[in-house]
């Protein structure tokens, strides 16, 4: 494989590359590929705001959507999606801010009777406990208002390793640690419905609580593919050109790596050429869907088909694991087979996802 | 006319079987394990998937084969009975299981010619299996085969076999997918080009020549693919004297197509990220003026290799510290 100068040779991109130097790596691809073909400006945001956060949220209190202004956003105002940890909590305010933080970096959000919170279970906001790390999406109009919190919400997507009576070992790819999912008996049989296959080399995709050591799976995500991960199955052929809109299945990640509220999304066919860092142990080359080739800086314009909401995001990596799914979302209807985008907690929760849902039905189009 | 219409079943149930144990051998080649097969293997359990699908191959190589082998005077009796029976009851087996997986599992093929047999099962799936059921059980008490008699006779068998041929492709979902894979060409989008032969590509072109001047690297500093696009960064210089020497990039777009593949190029400084004017190029000189200079080029060769045919051999040229008489013709050397 030919080596950009002074890259690895296994990827044009690193983990942790949706950091700063990633950030500007990436505005400025956009620029370079912009003085070739000079595009209309109608799906490129200002390479800036991309991952800009507001200069009042800093690392471990998150960023927000649209910032960009018109080009980075194409609909009505997006919900906001701030996480951090819950320094305090009452019946009125929310506070939400890094524990080891400097006095004042804390934000506070007022909670409403029709605020709703998750923990496990629906619960109500003022059962959060301090200390609990919360994903909240603000109210779309009122700013400073908490529309739905998740507390200590988790997620393992990924090939299973070894299964013992007692806990899971899941495989998320090489640059994420290794994963024990623990799942209670109070939900054994919810999950077993939905993955009668828990064997080493299947699939599998749970929500749960999300412990120091393992995650306490209690929701599955998806029904489970019926193939073992490295025995995809072929997906239909495309014949002339890819369409400019495809429609599938848009999932979530926990950000292992990742600045905290990124806005960007994992792609499942990035160019072979640069290859994918993050793939799996057993490196499973092909995804199901049939999709253009991108790379890590390339825009979507990422749509929420169940509310119409949608938003430029530009990718930050593949989806090493998403991509060796072939199932469908059924939030809104039944989306077409494949994961065609798995967005990181901030951009899934700012477009109007439910993180306890797991996914929703999209519809992708490929900035050109 | 009925027997002729039963001879034909066996050479067609033959190859039916073997061309079906075919295509699953080569999935399970290709995907290297054999629990990775399609169709009714998935509806036992995980354990048993893998003999089933071991029984099923060898099951309808072993009856492709037996009904080729008792065809004709060899096997006729009870082993052509017992062949074309099992042939007969495998069918209605498969017949069976797939209405089952129909019911049970709508989305997966039915995986009767491994690959090809990816489309859920449909009514015309189980028509054909049903029909092969048939043709298997026509065939039981039928005598050996016999070469035809008359050329009209294998005119009439010939033509029973096509149109019997017809009905099965008919019934076969699988025709039309191995049709299109075999007339597929990949979308630009979806190819797979190695970027070495992008940089390839690009070395070779006139966009490379025209601009290599400015490069201070031969090795991109960037390079990622967008689409039908893949895009190689260079570093460069531009300006001259006057204005001063900048850091600049140079970037190629280089069309993702095999052969000479379309380029584009943008010349871009390094600092502020604006594209800049590309420098111009020394003026090229008219084309007579072209025209004469070759002229005058081709007369000094000659003249040249003249010169070398009248020295003697072992006598070496003038000494460069002794220069020998200009002549106009070394003169134009030098301007060329």
């Amino acid at each position: 494989m030919l080596k950009a100068r002074g890259e690895r040779g296994c990827c044009d991109r690193c983990a942790g590359g949706t950091g700063t130097a990633g950030a500007a790596r990436i505005a400025r691809r956009r620029l370079l590929k912009d003085a070739v073909f000079r595009p209309p400006a109608a799906l490129t945001p200002e390479p800036s705001d991309w991952f800009a956060p507001p200069a009042d949220i800093r690392a471990g209190v998150a960023a927000g959507v649209g910032r960009g202004g018109e080009t980075a956003q194409e609909t009505a105002p997006l919900p906001r999606a701030v996480t951090g940890t819950v320094l305090d909590v009452s019946p009125q305010v929310l506070i939400i801010g890094d524990p080891g933080g400097r006095p004042g970096s804390e934000q506070r959000f007022a909670l409403t009777s029709d605020a709703t919170a998750w923990r496990g279970a629906q619960l109500e906001a003022t059962e959060l406990h301090e200390g609990d790390r919360a994903v909240v999406r603000l109210h779309p109009t009122r700013r400073g208002v908490a529309d739905r919190i998740w507390a200590n919400i988790g997620r393992v997507t990924g090939t299973i390793i070894e299964h013992t009576s007692e806990f899971m070992v899941v495989d998320e790819g090489v640059t994420r640690p290794r994963q024990i999912v623990v799942i209670p008996p109070r939900a054994a049989g919810r999950i077993q419905v939905r993955f009668p296959t828990l064997q080493p080399g299947y699939l599998i995709d749970i929500i749960g609580l999300r412990g120091p050591a393992a995650l306490e799976g209690l929701i599955p995500a998806t029904s489970q593919p019926a193939y073992p991960a490295g025995r995809l199955p072929e997906a239909p052929l495309v014949s002339g050109h890819v369409p400019d809109a495809i429609s599938g299945s848009a999932t979530w990640h926990e950000p292992a790596g990742e600045p905290p509220g990124v806005l960007g999304v994992a792609y499942p066919a990035l160019d072979p050429a640069t290859g994918c860092v993050e793939d799996t142990a057993r490196g499973h080359c092909r995804g199901y869907a049939r999709m253009p080739y991108l790379a890590v800086g390339s825009v979507l314009l990422v749509r929420n088909d169940c509310n119409g909401a949608s938003c430029a995001l530009p990718v930050t990596g593949c989806a090493a694991v998403a991509r060796l799914f072939n199932d469908r979302c059924v939030t809104c209807g039944t989306s077409p087979r494949g994961r065609v985008a798995d967005l990181t907690e901030a951009s899934f929760v700012a477009l109007g996802g439910e993180l306890d849902r797991g996914c929703f039905n999209a519809t992708i189009t490929i900035g050109r | 006319m009925l027997v002729m219409l039963r001879e034909v079943q066996i050479p067609l149930l033959s190859a039916m079987l073997l061309g079906g144990c075919a295509t699953k051998l080569a999935r399970v080649i290709r995907v290297g394990s054999v629990d990775a097969g399609l169709g009714p293997t998935a509806l036992f359990p995980m354990r048993l998937r893998r003999p089933v699908a071991m029984a099923m191959c060898a099951l309808e190589c072993g009856l492709g084969l037996g009904l080729i082998a008792t065809a004709g005077q060899i096997g006729r009796g009870a082993p052509a009975f017992s062949v074309r029976l099992g042939a007969g009851l495998l069918f209605l087996v498969a017949t069976s299981a797939l209405i089952e997986l129909r019911a049970s599992r709508p989305d997966i093929g039915c995986g009767c010619f491994g690959d090809f047999s990816q489309a859920p099962v449909g009514w015309r799936t189980l028509s054909r299996s049903a029909l092969l059921a048939l043709a298997a059980l026509s065939t039981l008490g039928l005598a050996p085969l016999q070469p035809p008699h008359s050329k009209a006779a294998a005119a009439l068998l010939l033509g029973v076999l096509a149109a019997e041929l017809a009905v099965v492709a008919g019934l076969s979902p699988e025709l039309g997918e191995a049709l299109v894979k075999l007339g597929y060409s990949e979308p630009c989008e979806l190819r797979v080009v190695p970027s070495e032969r992008s940089v390839t590509a690009l070395r070779r072109s006139k966009q490379w020549r025209r601009h290599a001047g400015l490069l201070t690297a031969d090795v991109p500093v960037d390079m990622w693919r967008e689409l039908c696009w893949r895009y190689l960064v260079f570093p460069g210089q531009y300006g001259d004297r006057e204005t001063g020497e900048r850091e600049a990039e140079v970037v190629f777009a280089v069309f993702l197509r095999l052969r000479r593949p379309l380029i584009h190029a943008a010349l871009v400084d390094a600092a502020t990220g604006n594209p800049v004017q590309w420098p111009a190029a020394p003026k090229r000189a008219h084309f007579l003026s072209r025209v004469f200079r070759s002229f005058r080029l081709i007369r000094l060769i000659r003249a040249a290799l003249l010169q070398e045919r009248v020295r003697p051999p072992g006598q070496l040229p003038a000494e460069p510290d002794e220069p020998a008489p200009e002549t106009g013709a070394q003169r134009s050397a030098a301007f060329y």
